[in-house]
């Protein structure tokens, strides 16, 4: 009887046995993990689309042979069991306001097995067309102020590694003509000495020497004309004789009401003139090229500011390092479309006492470090009575887009947009992964 | 009564058996549960240490770029972003798993170098104290004594380079393969660095750049360099192939010396500076040479831009003589540090130090050894050195058992 009745409790235990196997389904321990298909979706689209390539191909033809490029290299970058489909949707906007998602292409090696993940990747065509009407910088004040580019071709750079002065002219000259009324390449050191001298260089309408902007393509290295400047800029008691040049561009500056723009590093370390000094160098084996040294952009400041000029090589700047853009200066990126990466490692930051020593306003694009706090990574320094310096005290190799930001900070020219063509033209790429067999 | 108390026995005894059999059933449910659990643990482990070294660029973030001492782990490349990874940074990782890999210069010296090689003596050398090792990248992911972790990042394509004789000219032959199979279609941006002596008055030999762009419809294709003979030539030749957005790199060399050590060795100085060390090999077979170093920057449509550097040629010597000279390059420009070399019996070498490990397309392995784990976690990305396409595999297993 007993038997029985342990029997009855055997089929229960059993049962209940059964039941919870049935139900509660245990992956096996090695079954922990499978790659993470979503993730290296994501990879495959952002390292695929690294140099817009991936943006370029899904808008074209769905015919042309940038879909068999495409395909060959996702088979290449993808491991052998891993199987893929990507798809590109059109996005469009009816009249009702309801966006719709229409399957533009879809390309595929295999079918999937049940498992699969996706990531994906907004584009917008290269061929959108958007319209900027900037304001021309002065049109409100009346100054209609004129950009001079340095672009002497009798002249050497220092700390533009990688560029040359004559590029670096084309691409400020890209970025900047549209926000002045009229913009002038300097195109040798005697043209900068006539600059100098007020005269006119292309004689053009809306030239105009007074409240010009002039940048300086050089970095560290200043060009000097022969001539009235080598002289008048020579100083035979200084430990540096050129120095005392600097003052003469500091008080043009102040004179005239420039703003003279330095791109990168030490502003006014070198004076060069590939003529003049054909047997120089800047000690770097850089020939063309007579150091100055700190004192020149002690002079420069001394002629701003309207003081008589004393050879000073007193050091101004410091090293603090990483700096970040300023909440500002990141909203004027978006507002002027330059994006500059939003740190940068300053080498040469001027102190922040010559604004009291020569009567100078800043305006900053950086944050200053919480370390050197009395630093100033780079900024457009007005002189209350007269002509700026902007100072991107940056270290190599320069980047442009922080002196054309610094510049459109400091005038604040507004932009005018415009979108042509915006519909239909973004689109939506899905990259479907799945592993051979399911995960 | 007998009957009954036999009943009974027989009754407990399977009652106790039915009980033994489905606790061990549910012992068996738990464990595996309990080892599943363990295993998900290590499996968000990785893709923890996936997703820090590869879209993190540590701290500080420019610390590949300087010799600065690094206070958080990360691999992100600060100007590009994303999956982009500093080419800067995986040169200052201490890739060695053991001393005995590790390069001293000058022998018996006590300094060691770090050693990421490409092939045949080309490859990065890295001061060992500038270096992160294995153990500190794990105390900064928080995971040492816990769990272990590898990185294992390699070319998405693999380049091959191989020379074809018979030609009378120098015939390089390019084949690229991706996950296995052949890669069609793809554009090859090539440049070839041929070493010759110039004349008897002039003891430094010369590099001669050869460059082009070739298309390579077949996944397979012969470059002709009409200009240069194939009897025993000199020379370095690298090959950067794009397609659809994945970019590899492929590299080749041959030296008329007959040795299968490099004479000259360059050593990272200091990443700050760019300063870099060109040795003699301080092997005393090894006769004076001479040498002209020349770096190339390499622009992003893969071209190169020669850049002038300080003590450019000079004489080495491991005996009398000097047995080194110090040069520099851009530090924040990636490109090639090519150096050819001349012995007083004409023969002729090179070597090349990749500056930033994308444009050599070198592989780099750093961590432990996952052997002998019973369960190993993978994780996979696709990531860019300079715009050259690589996989980066993160393996991980916990310590604990």
């Amino acid at each position: 009887m007993r038997t029985v009745e342990v029997l009855f409790v055997i089929i229960i235990l059993l049962g209940a046995l059964i039941i919870t196997i049935q139900f509660a389904v245990l992956p096996s321990p090695q079954q922990a993990f499978g790659t993470n298909l979503r993730e290296l979706s994501q990879s495959t689209l952002e390292t695929l689309d690294g140099k817009g390539i991936l943006t370029e191909t899904v808008f074209k033809d769905p015919n042309d042979t940038a879909w068999g490029n495409l395909q060959k290299a996702l088979s290449a970058s993808l491991p052998p069991n891993v199987v893929y489909n990507l798809s590109v949707y059109d996005i469009s906007t009816s009249s009702g306001g309801v966006i719709n998602y229409h399957l533009a292409k879809s390309i595929s090696d295999a079918g999937f097995g049940v498992d699969s993940e996706a990531a994906s990747l907004l584009a917008t065509s290269p061929n959108v067309t958007f319209t900027i009407t900037p304001e021309k910088v002065g049109e409100k004040t009346g100054e209609n102020n004129t950009l001079y580019i340095l672009n002497c071709n009798d002249a050497n750079g220092w700390w533009i590694v990688g560029y040359s002065a004559q590029t670096l002219a084309l691409d400020l000259y890209n970025l900047l003509s549209p926000y002045f009324q009229t913009t002038v390449l300097v195109n040798s050191t005697y043209e900068l000495g006539q600059l100098l001298n007020r005269t006119l260089l292309t004689g053009g309408d809306g030239e105009k020497v007074e409240d010009a902007v002039v940048i300086n393509t050089f970095g560290e290295s200043v060009p000097i004309p022969s001539g009235y400047y080598t002289t008048v800029g020579y100083d035979p008691d200084a430990t540096y004789k050129y120095a005392k040049y600097s003052w003469y561009l500091g008080q043009r500056t102040n004179q005239y009401n420039w703003t003279w723009v330095s791109i990168v590093g030490y502003p006014f370390y070198y004076v060069t003139n590939t003529d003049f000094f054909k047997y120089d160098h800047n000690g770097w084996g850089i020939y063309g090229m007579k150091m100055i040294y700190q004192a020149g952009v002690n002079a420069f400041l001394q002629g701003l500011s309207n003081q008589p000029y004393t050879y000073n090589e007193t050091k101004i700047t410091e090293r603090p390092g990483v700096v970040y853009l300023s909440s500002e200066a990141l909203d004027l990126c978006n507002y002027y479309g330059v994006y500059p990466a939003p740190y940068q490692t300053s080498d040469r930051a001027l102190q922040s006492s010559i604004l009291s020593t020569y009567n100078l306003v800043a305006t900053e694009i950086f944050d200053r470090s919480p370390e050197y706090p009395n630093c100033i990574p780079a900024a457009t320094y007005r002189h209350t009575g007269g002509g700026a310096l902007t100072a991107i005290g940056l270290t190599r190799t320069p980047d442009i887009r922080v002196s054309v930001l610094a510049l459109l900070m400091y005038y604040r020219p507004a932009v005018y947009k415009s979108e042509f063509g915006a519909s239909c033209t973004s689109r939506v790429v899905t990259l479907q992964l799945g592993q051979q067999g399911g995960t | 009564m007998a009957g009954a108390t036999i009943d009974h026995m027989v009754a407990v005894t399977i009652l106790i058996a039915a009980l033994l059999l489905t606790m061990g059933i549910y012992n068996q449910m738990f464990a595996s549960a309990v080892a599943y659990e363990n295993n998900r643990k290590v499996a968000m482990k990785a893709v923890d240490i996936i997703n820090t070294a590869c879209i993190c660029p540590g701290n500080p973030e420019d610390w590949g770029e300087t010799n600065a001492s690094l206070l958080g782990f990360g691999l992100q490349d600060p100007q590009a972003g994303g999956y982009a990874l500093s080419p800067y940074s995986l040169m200052r990782l201490r890739t060695s798993s053991n001393d005995s890999q590790l390069v001293e210069y000058p022998p018996d010296s006590g300094l060691f170098y770090n050693n990421i090689s490409a092939n045949f003596g080309h490859g990065v050398l890295s001061p060992v104290g500038d270096c992160l090792n294995y153990t500190a990248a794990a105390k900064m992911l928080g995971i040492n004594g816990t769990y272990g972790f590898r990185i294992d990042i390699v070319p998405t394509l693999d380049v091959n380079v191989s020379q074809v004789l018979g030609f009378g000219h120098l015939v390089l032959n390019v084949d690229v393969k991706g996950s296995g199979l052949p890669l069609s279609g793809a554009t090859l941006n090539y440049h070839l660095f041929h070493v010759n002596k110039t004349d008897d008055e002039d003891p430094f030999p010369l590099i001669v750049t050869y460059s082009g762009i070739a298309p390579n419809p077949s996944g397979s294709v012969d470059i002709h360099f009409s200009n240069v003979t194939d009897d025993d030539p000199s020379y370095s030749f690298t090959v950067y192939v794009s397609l659809g957005g994945v970019t590899g790199v492929g590299y080749y060399t041959h030296n008329t010396i007959d040795s299968e050590s490099q004479y000259i060795i360059p050593l990272i100085q200091d990443f700050d500076d760019g300063k870099i060390i060109i040795a003699h090999n301080w092997n005393g077979d090894t006769p004076a040479v001479t040498y002209n170093a020349t770096f190339f920057i390499l622009t992003s449509d893969f071209q190169l831009q020669q850049v002038q550097i300080a003590n450019s040629t000079g004489l080495l010597n491991s005996g009398a003589g000097k047995p080194y000279n110090t040069t520099q390059v851009p530090a924040y420009e990636v490109g090639l540090l090519v150096i050819s070399y001349l012995t007083p019996e004409d023969d002729m070498g090179n070597v090349i130090l990749p500056w930033g490990v994308g444009t050599l397309g070198v592989s780099i392995s750093f961590g432990g050894d996952p052997t002998g784990y019973s369960f190993v976690a993978t994780e996979l990305r696709q990531v860019s050195i300079n715009d050259i396409s690589y996989q980066a595999k993160v393996s991980t297993w916990s310590l604990n058992g």
